[in-house]
């Protein structure tokens, strides 16, 4: 099996709900995430987004649905999935130096020690100092060399930037990508921070209200859209879907996604950017959710797994 | 940069193996770890100090004691026998206060200050998986604890022999704290609050409310296995005439006693000791009474009290265990059962 | 060998960044045939953009003929572009046109506009931003 056929990431009808009584803090999830992707989980606090990412580690188990991991159970895919939490959490009483030891000893053979040092040592740490000395951004660091240095194919990172100074951010984002461009591996991470995630990620999953407003590739989606702008009551938009429109005057603006019948010429279109895209959708949570990559059926997802069972 | 390459080297050699969890779970509670030792050591020197001199100094006061007999001015070691005592206190004090020590440090540290900073669920997702990270918090401690717990016990046992029959105010074997600290069931208790503890962690996810609830749970098992213990094995009656009075009464660990009526009934819990003094006459006469009844265990049924009580705490302490691998394996993703 | 710089605000996309730097450096000789793109895993460290995107972007100019992709080994340059190496007399009159410019008193911008004005005029338009293309997972693999 090829690495570009397969799901690094795949949901069916999932949901999660804290407590019997509580909310749903994620539902109906469906999604397909291909294999090599670097992917955007974007939407505000409280979208779901680190209950999703808990869920594909395996740190949760769902209410109902399912998501599997790399074809697998999230369970049985622990050893292939690395994950830093949105705290980033570390032992504060380890030196820099014992937390590394540590990811060797506790993923012993799939170690990139080189990895993690060049993290670690890129960011001019020393060795010796305790995690509880450290900076925020220095602590950052630390959790992505953890999660680095254990060779996975699957990276979730919840807001791995949000302690981080520009330069930072800058740096440590092109070790993730440098990361993926060499062994190819499926980068999640999410963020509220569009702009952050532009240039680096090509697949988005916009998260509103515990349920997805778009997923699939961001070229397609984006390519699903347009922006217009008609003098208003002359335009007939009903065959097209309608994101947000807005009417300013004698001009109506809107964000659709054009149907089959082709738009007129003298219409004044354009191409959206992803923060349009973006914040379209999440002003108007009524609007359709469009995902674009198919979440396969529920007898594939099984067999992939079963395959994955005997070759084990 | 050295101390960054050396040691990591070791970690790339390993390349097979399961990960070496053990080693971490120690570093990280390195000081639980030393406290403990420290706890231990200390109690075991104490109790060798008691066991020998101490109770030879005030087995030799009491000895002055006795001999002084009627003389009016006759001097003896009060000092030691005193200091005996309270030395005696303390220590038993300590041993009972030992599950739920246990109890707090595994409810705050073990499990709740883990789950509530994230490091747990770093270790899930680095190299392992939750049910071994609970596996191995339980096991390892579990581990330290009947060591420890069975040294202090066996040196107390030693301790309180010692003084039997030299001692005139050595505690009787029934005495509440010197029965559990004589034997095995404060290794149970103990390991009992190792778990109530962890439960506590479990279930709360935070650092100072799992303390206190860990201390809730171990006092639960605590009171619950002190208020069955009497029923755990059966119990020895005794039945005396009204002129032979009481026959065993708290001499060993008592269950019940009071009237026997002349119907054959029982009624318990009567003070009366006497036929002579006017009112327990009258009651006794009134309810009918021919004898009295005294239901006690004696110090024969020392071990299968010991054992029952234990296996009743183990057994609790199972279900506990039980009780937080389901809640873990009901939070966080486990593996689908392929039907 | 080249560094690609990237401008986030600049409306062209990323990839077609990469072409043009890519054209450019060829057509300034600073790349010639046999000299070696840099691997992706290098560019995305230093610009922190998605692997994806330059490999993109060397397909794009893989596809128009200017560099080959050995597998396991890289990708590098299999000819020169256009006939305006950095030494040749089309420069050198370029030179001293521009010489003449500022003498004349103009600026900068200026001369850029005149310059981008006689250019529009006689040269095609730069490849449009692409929408929509399927971007098929091939990963490079580091010499070893």
């Amino acid at each position: 099996m090829t690495t570009h056929t397969r799901a690094a990431l795949e949901a069916v009808a999932l949901g999660k709900r804290f407590g019997r009584r509580g909310g749903w803090a994620l539902r109906d999830c469906a999604f397909r995430l291909p294999a090599g992707r670097i992917c955007a989980v974007v939407g505000p606090n409280g979208a779901g987004k680190s209950t999703l990412l808990a869920l594909a580690a395996g740190l949760l188990g769902p209410t109902e649905g399912s998501v599997s991991v790399l074809g697998a159970d999230p369970a049985r895919a622990r050893a292939r999935v690395g994950f830093v939490a949105q705290g980033k959490p570390l032992h504060p009483q380890l030196t820099v130096a014992e937390t590394l030891r540590m990811g060797a000893d506790l993923n012993p053979g799939r170690w990139d020690r080189a990895t993690a040092e060049r993290v670690v040592t890129a960011g001019g740490l020393d060795p010796d100092a305790r995690i509880r000395s450290l900076s925020g951004g220095q602590h950052t660091r630390v959790a992505l060399a953890l999660a680095l240095g254990k060779r996975t194919e699957l990276l979730l990172l919840d807001e791995p930037m949000a302690d981080l100074d520009p330069l930072a951010r800058h740096d440590l984002m092109g070790l993730l990508m440098g990361q993926s461009a060499q062994h190819g591996t499926t980068i999640v991470m999410s963020s509220h921070v569009v702009a952050e995630l532009e240039d680096s990620c090509d697949h988005l999953l916009l998260l509103g209200g515990g349920r997805i407003r778009l997923a699939g590739d961001i070229d397609e989606l984006l390519a699903a859209h347009t922006r217009l702008s008609v003098p208003a009551g002359s335009a007939d938009l009903s065959t097209h879907t309608v994101v947000e429109s807005r009417t300013t005057g004698r001009q109506l603006s809107a964000l659709i996604r054009p149907g089959a019948a082709p738009l007129p010429a003298d219409w004044r279109t354009g191409p959206p950017t992803l923060e349009d895209l973006i914040l379209a959708h999440l002003r108007n949570p009524g609007a359709t959710a469009l995902t674009t990559t198919a979440p396969a059926r529920t007898e594939e997802i099984r067999q992939t797994e079963q395959t994955e069972e005997t070759t084990a | 940069m050295t101390a960054l390459t050396a040691p990591a080297a070791t970690g790339t050699a390993h390349t097979h193996g399961s990960p070496r969890l053990t080693r971490w779970l120690l570093r990280l509670h390195r000081s639980a770890l030393l406290v403990w030792t420290v706890f231990v050591l200390l109690g075991s020197a104490l109790l060798l100090w008691l066991a020998g001199p101490l109770t030879d100094a005030a087995a030799e006061g009491w000895r002055q004691y006795n001999a002084c007999g009627t003389t009016p001015r006759c001097s003896y070691d009060q000092d030691a026998i005193l200091f005996y005592k309270s030395t005696y206190n303390y220590v038993a004090a300590a041993m009972a206060g030992l599950p739920f020590l246990v109890a707090a440090w595994a409810g705050a540290a073990l499990t709740g200050r883990e789950l509530e900073s994230g490091t747990a669920q770093l270790a899930w997702t680095q190299g392992v998986s939750p049910t071994r990270w609970l596996a191995l918090r339980l096991a390892v401690p579990a581990v330290a604890v009947t060591a420890g717990a069975s040294l202090l016990v066996l040196l107390h046992h030693r301790a309180w022999s010692a003084a039997q029959g030299r001692i005139d105010t050595g505690k009787p074997w029934h005495d509440v704290w010197t029965f559990h600290a004589n034997g095995p069931t404060t290794v149970a208790l103990a390991l009992a609050g190792l778990v109530a503890g962890a439960l506590a962690g479990l279930v709360l996810r935070r650092t100072l409310p799992a303390l206190l609830l860990g201390l809730a749970l171990a006092a639960g098992v605590w009171g619950t296995a002190q208020l069955l213990m009497p029923h755990l094995w059966p119990a020895v009656t005794e039945e005396t005439s009204l002129q032979q009075g009481y026959g065993h009464l708290y001499s060993g660990i008592q269950v019940d006693h009071g009237l026997i009526t002349a119907s054959g009934g029982h009624v318990p819990k009567l003070e009366c000791y006497t036929t002579v003094s006017g009112g327990c006459a009258r009651e006794l006469e009134k309810l009918d009474a021919v004898g009295y009844y005294s239901t006690y265990h004696p110090v024969s049924h020392y071990w299968p009290l010991q054992l029952t009580t234990g296996a009743l705490v183990l057994a609790v302490a199972g279900l506990g265990t039980a009780a937080a691998f389901w809640l873990l394996r009901h939070r966080t993703a486990t593996p689908r059962t392929t039907a | 060998m080249v560094e690609y710089r990237i401008d986030r605000h600049s409306g062209v996309a990323t990839y077609v960044q990469i072409v043009q730097q890519t054209k450019q450096a060829i057509r300034l000789g600073v790349l010639r045939p046999g000299d070696q793109l840099p691997t992706a895993r290098e560019v995305v460290e230093a610009t922190a953009i998605n692997p994806n995107t330059v490999l993109k972007a060397y397909r794009e100019l893989e596809r128009e003929g200017l560099v080959e992709a050995r597998r396991g080994l890289g990708t590098f340059v299999r000819r020169t572009l256009g006939s305006a190496p950095a030494e040749s007399p089309l420069r050198a009159e370029l030179e001293a046109w521009a010489a003449r410019a500022r003498e004349a008193g103009l600026d900068r911008d200026d001369i850029a506009a005149l310059f981008t004005a006689v250019l529009e005029k006689h040269a095609e338009h730069p490849a449009e931003r692409h929408t929509g293309s399927h971007v098929e997972q091939h990963f490079q693999g580091e010499p070893s």
